[in-house]
């Protein structure tokens, strides 16, 4: 049983949770102002493909990496248009821009790269790999936190500091308010919609670190589709973390582990399919645990449980 | 909306000489009239959301460097050039218009669900197993299988329906989730218990089905098959079902207004299951249409890499839900995806070019819900308030 | 004085909700502003707290002339408003609902420490006592609006405007915010009072302005006046009486016994408090009161569009409580609602499908929608409603409201139920299309119908109404027959005040 749980194991798991991690802090800050985003796919795979365009171009990772993300918050800037300042509905808006994503990417890859399916250069550079100094010298914890991209530590820091600005600083107290109940939040003069806009903005730029550390983070590739549903894994994780970082955080943690968990079943002779399929069931089982509160129900009588 | 006393058949007035007007008088009652102007204004958004498509599928053309002209010359021929290549099409649309059928009926009663590609998957693996392995004439094994297709889909579609009904689980997540679900169980079933392991190929595949089951063809040497019957079938259909029945009415009035819906003493949870049996039942129905009619056995990704589902769900958001749109839609889509494949041959471009045209037609079909929206915000602002 | 609003109109299309109205206020004083629903008290408040703009009309604060823009405007001159329905958040504190907007920070950092400090300070200097670090939500309603209260103060109001503030309070709440009102007028603090409730305006006000049909009838100094004299300026009003035969009420249709629904959490006062009453064949009853006293939960309660904690309903003879809106219309019921956007029809769809809801079993048979027997079903109702539609695709969205309004009547008065209920049957509807729909609801019980008639327009229920029930703070305060009901009485009844203590009416 060891040989199932071992270092590998977790290490492997940090690394394939940040990008969950940081999209679901974007999912997360944009529920706290009152936006149900379900474009974090479609952000995340736009954003692993740009990262890798401007890996190409630039041949310089951090200024991929700032690449993706300036794409993805153009993107985002539209996205906040059309559902706060033109009150489009937020969920065609946001399946609209998944669509955009694969079809964009798909094309992309032939207009810039002119191959089918998949992108891969030996010769580009990755993401570094961050020793730290004291940390790696730790037996078992050390090796499980050190040897990361820079991103996935930004993931785990953001987590720390989005949960201060939320609950410490008077931004975050004004977002949860603009979130919690816009009109009175309106009526102390809080400007609701701008603070709709600024939270889409972060998500998108979130979703830029997180599909650049997707491309970028281990192998340097791009396929077609790569997020395989990490998008919507975030926003149930954001969900189960009750929208609240440092839970978003655990959550992600729990999908991250049984994600690694599942290809390491492969390494038993399992088959892949039903590893790979853990996380999707873990999802849906958790959905039992929270109360979505987001999700209106304008079915049945008023006062009926 | 007109301001009061504006002269509507003023502009023939200015435009067209007397005798000309006495020629083209419309013969037709007020009503039909307004209708007809109706359905010109309905037409008008669609055709612009194809302009705009075009036009951002030129400046996608001009950067990889190919001639505009020409690939959309292609284009065409690829999708529309011979018989051969409009079978194609129809062919390539009948599982986006059974998935959009399916699809335009949930979302018109409300309901999000977003599980068609799970649907379709399971519905084609089972009509494939219904097919190899039932006994029985070649002809009841095809019903059976089209039926264990219809079953299956509805049958995972309605599991996430009672999710929503018993626990109240957001049905957008679950069908999303259902369909990773679906499709890594099919992906199984097909590289392990049930694989074709006769061939030499290797490829995750059951066995072929008989010839004697398939699905007929309907001109001989052409793909097209008889699904397609059924998806114009079911059109019409599904059309006159909105339209002229109760249920129906129900289902568009719960979509429209559930507070009217509720008042009126419409039943969520029956329409609830309703809308989940037949949108999952149309998905399996595409699913087993491909299998019984194309492909002949269940191939794994054959039926996901196309992206028959999404672009189902697709041509109904394009249509705003409306059957015949749908239907309308669902060939636009394919054949600009028979056109990209025309423009692959033929030109430098490639065929991806499709999914950027599609991409524009969703953006601005999006927005265009917007635009209705900030009118009706406008006529609502020229009221005061409550006092 | 320290304000003085002079000549204020406010046009909105063809509605004059306020025409030339004066209104002043001292230092110190504390100002009620009566009047009945519509009467434009809220518009005018609107209007000072930069909400909205006058058509025409000055505002002079301390003697400089004033416009405000917005709330942000009107609150940094000083004058502050507590809405009727509470602008909180549920789960912040109660100090941080207070300093929202103005928080104590040192650096980006929101000190609530300070905030709690300062909360503390406010509440003691005025009398106020609050627990700054408790939720909201778990506050009962009276310190939620001393929460609401002590954010128009910290943000330095000097002008406070409270908008029916003891709508959902019970009677112990109400004498502490009398209480918490006076202090404040001791403190040099202006507050501007709007009520219906007229012996809180007695017992508190310095002043009463009387506002009817966005005109001021009267202002008097509150020892110079009272409840009756009010209540007589805030509805009199020529009455246009309706040729209607006496009544000739048959067997009990609709039963209401001690229907009860209790308030929510924080809420001491339940919304329906043990309702009974009874309304027969053949007889309209009005159930009269200003809106928020319990009958809009009333109505929905009987259709079974909300659930109800204790008591019963019978319809027909047969127990209605708890049952679907379906089951409850199959029994016998037709519902004209409050809200026709909301509830009463879908604005996107067309005349003929907003026409056909609760009518399937009519127009449908075997499953299939006969669209014949709808066509000819509305082509009916427009020639008997005068309803203008264009045609049968139109949306309905686009008819007016009077057409729309009439539309819902005809569709709920020709299913021929025994029991129809008309809630504000003719709210926000022109005079012609009134004129209709009160012509109709009186055929109905000519015919033989029970008409449960709920509106907060006395007019409305003085001229349909067989019998009288008047509605306060969720309880039947009120039953009288229509030949002894005077405006004089009902108002009273309406405002808080009793039959009994009218004394020579």
């Amino acid at each position: 049983m060891d040989q199932l749980f071992d270092v590998s194991l977790f290490n492997s798991t940090l690394r394939m949770v940040a990008p969950i991690l940081l999209a679901a802090l974007g999912g997360a800050i944009c529920a706290r102002a009152g936006v149900f985003n379900v474009a974090l796919e479609g952000w995340m795979l736009t954003a692993a493909f740009a990262a890798i365009v401007g890996n190409h171009f630039f041949h310089n990772v951090w200024l991929a990496v700032l690449f993706a993300v300036a794409c993805v918050t153009v993107l985002a800037l539209m996205f906040a248009v059309l559902t706060v300042h033109l009150n489009a509905n937020v969920i065609v808006v946001g399946l609209a821009f998944n669509f955009l994503a694969t079809g964009l990417t798909a094309y992309g890859l032939f207009a810039v790269f002119g191959v089918k399916g998949s992108f891969y250069d030996r010769n580009m550079v990755g993401l570094p790999r961050w020793n730290i100094p004291l940390l790696k010298d730790i037996p078992f914890v050390g090796d499980v936190l050190s040897g990361h991209s820079p991103l996935v530590y930004l993931a785990f820091g953001l987590a720390f500091a989005l949960q201060f600005y939320l609950f410490r600083t008077v931004w975050g107290f004004r977002l949860l308010a603009a979130g919690e109940h816009p009109a009175a939040a309106a009526s102390v003069g809080l400007r609701v919609n701008r603070i709709r806009i600024g939270a889409i903005l972060l998500s998108g730029m979130l979703c830029g670190l997180a599909g650049a550390q997707l491309s970028l983070g281990q192998v340097t590739l791009f396929t077609e589709n790569m997020t395989a549903g990490r998008g919507f894994i975030a926003l149930v994780a954001s969900m189960l973390g009750q929208n609240n970082p440092l839970g978003v955080m655990l959550a992600s943690l729990l999908f991250g582990l049984t994600d690694a968990f599942g290809i390491r079943l492969q390494g038993f002779s399992l088959p892949a399919q039903f590893t790979m399929m853990v996380p999707y069931v873990m999802t849906l089982a958790a959905m039992f645990f929270f109360k979505d509160r987001a999700y209106l129900r304008q079915s049945g009588r008023i006062g009926d449980r | 909306m007109r301001p009061a006393g504006s002269d509507p058949r003023g502009w023939r007035k200015r435009f067209l000489p007397e005798a000309l007007r006495k020629r083209f008088r419309l013969k037709t009652s007020r009503p039909e009239r307004l209708r007809l102007a109706g359905t010109l204004r309905g037409l008008l958004h669609p055709l612009a959301a194809v302009l705009l498509g075009l036009i951002a599928g030129a400046i996608a053309i001009l950067a990889v460097g190919g001639s505009v002209v020409e690939t959309y010359v292609e284009m065409w021929k690829g999708a529309f050039g011979s018989f051969y290549y409009v079978t194609t099409t129809l062919a390539r649309a009948t599982p986006i218009m059974l998935v959009g059928l399916g699809v335009a009926l949930a979302f018109r009663a409300g309901f999000f669900n977003l599980g068609a590609e799970g649907q379709m998957l399971l519905g084609a693996l089972c009509a494939a197993i219904a097919g190899l392995y039932l006994p029985g004439p070649p002809e009841w094994r095809t019903i059976a299988a089209l039926v264990a297709g219809v079953a299956a889909g509805a049958a995972w579609s309605l599991l996430a329906g009672w999710l929503d009904l018993k626990f109240r689980l957001n049905l957008l997540i679950t069908t999303l989730l259902l369909n990773y679900i679906a499709g890594l169980f099919c992906s199984y079933v097909v590289a392990f218990p049930l694989k074709d392991t006769s061939g030499s190929s290797g490829m995750a595949q059951t066995e072929m089905l008989e010839k004697a089951v398939w699905l007929p063809k309907l001109f001989p040497g052409m793909i097209l098959h008889a699904g397609f019957v059924f998806a114009v079938v079911l059109t019409l259909l599904l059309f006159l079902f909105l339209r002229h029945t109760v249920k129906g009415y129900e289902l568009r009035m719960l979509g429209s207004n559930p507070l009217f819906a509720v008042y009126g003493g419409v039943r969520r949870g029956a329409l609830l299951a309703i809308a989940m049996l037949a949108s999952g039942g149309f998905a399996g129905l595409a699913g087993a249409a491909e299998v019984l009619g194309t492909q002949y056995r269940y191939i794994d990704n054959a039926l996901t890499s196309p992206g028959y589902a999404w672009s189902g769900i697709m041509a109904a958001l394009l249509a705003g839900s409306h059957p015949l749109g749908t239907a309308a839609a669902a060939i636009l889509l394919a054949a600009l995806q028979t056109g990209g494949l025309g423009v692959e041959r033929n030109t430098d471009v490639p065929l991806e070019i499709a999914s950027v045209i599609q991409a524009t037609l969703i953006l601005f079909v999006s927005a265009r819900f917007t635009l209705a929206l900030i009118r009706r915000r406008k006529a609502r602002a020229a009221d005061g308030p409550v006092v | 004085m320290l304000l003085r609003m002079e000549g204020i109109t406010k046009v909105y299309g063809g509605v004059t909700a306020n025409a030339g109205v004066d209104f002043t206020l001292r230092e110190g004083e504390v100002h009620a502003l009566v009047g009945e629903n519509g009467a434009g008290k809220t518009t005018l408040m609107r209007i000072l707290y930069g909400e909205e703009q006058p058509t025409s009309g000055t505002i002079r604060l301390r003697g400089r002339e004033v416009s405000f823009r917005s709330p942000d405007d009107a609150i940094r001159a000083g004058i502050g408003m507590v809405h009727q329905h509470f602008m909180l958040f549920p789960s912040f504190t109660v100090a941080e609902n207070i300093v929202i907007g103005r928080e104590p920070a040192s650096g980006v950092v929101f000190d609530r420490r300070k905030a709690a400090e300062e909360v503390r300070r406010l509440s003691a200097e005025y009398g106020m006592p609050v627990d700054p670090w408790r939720r909201v939500a778990d506050c009962p309603v009276g310190v939620q609006q001393r929460v609401e209260i002590l954010k128009v103060l910290y943000r330095g109001a000097d002008i406070i405007i409270l908008d029916e503030p003891s709508a959902v309070l019970t009677p112990l709440e109400v004498r502490e915010l009398l209480g918490v009102i006076r202090g404040l007028a001791d403190r040099g603090k202006s507050v501007i009072l709007i009520t219906h409730k007229l012996q809180e305006v007695m017992d508190a006000a310095d002043r009463i302005t009387v506002l009817r049909d966005g005109k001021v009838t009267g202002t008097f100094a509150a020892a110079d006046t009272n409840a009756e004299e009010l209540s007589r300026l805030m509805v009199g009003r020529d009455l246009v009486p309706l040729d209607k035969r006496p009544a000739s009420p048959g067997e009990a249709v609709l039963e209401v016994r001690d229907l009860t629904i209790r308030g929510g959490r924080g809420k001491a006062r339940p919304v329906l408090d043990r309702v009974s009453f009874i309304v027969r064949a053949g007889e309209i009853v009005g159930v009269a009161g200003v809106s928020g006293n319990g009958q809009t939960e009333l109505v929905q309660a009987i259709a079974g569009l909300r659930t109800v904690d204790e008591g019963a309903i019978l319809l027909a003879g047969h127990d209605i409580t708890g049952e679907t809106a379906r089951r409850i219309r199959e029994r016998g019921l037709a519902h004209i609602p409050e809200d026709r956007y909301a509830w009463g029809a879908a604005a996107g769809e067309s005349v003929a499908d907003n026409a056909a809801m609760g009518h399937t079993a009519r127009f449908g048979r075997g499953g299939v929608l006969l669209r014949g027997r709808i066509r000819r079903a509305v082509e009916g109702w427009v020639a008997a409603y005068g309803i203008r539609a264009g045609s049968l695709e139109a949306k309905a969205g686009h008819l007016s409201g009077g057409n729309l309004q009439k539309l819902i009547v005809a569709r709920e008065l020709a299913h021929g139920t025994p029991l129809v209920i008309a809630a504000e049957p003719t709210r926000g509807v022109d005079v012609g299309a009134m004129e209709t729909i009160h012509r109709e609801l009186v055929r109905r019980r000519d015919e033989g119908g029970a008409v449960l008639l709920v509106s907060s327009e006395l007019t409305e229920i003085l001229k349909l109404s067989d019998r009288i029930l008047v509605m306060y703070e969720g309880r039947i305060v009120g039953e009288l027959a229509a030949e002894e009901a005077t405006e004089e009485s009902i108002s009273l009844l309406m405002t808080g005040g009793t039959r009994h203590a009218a004394g020579g009416v």
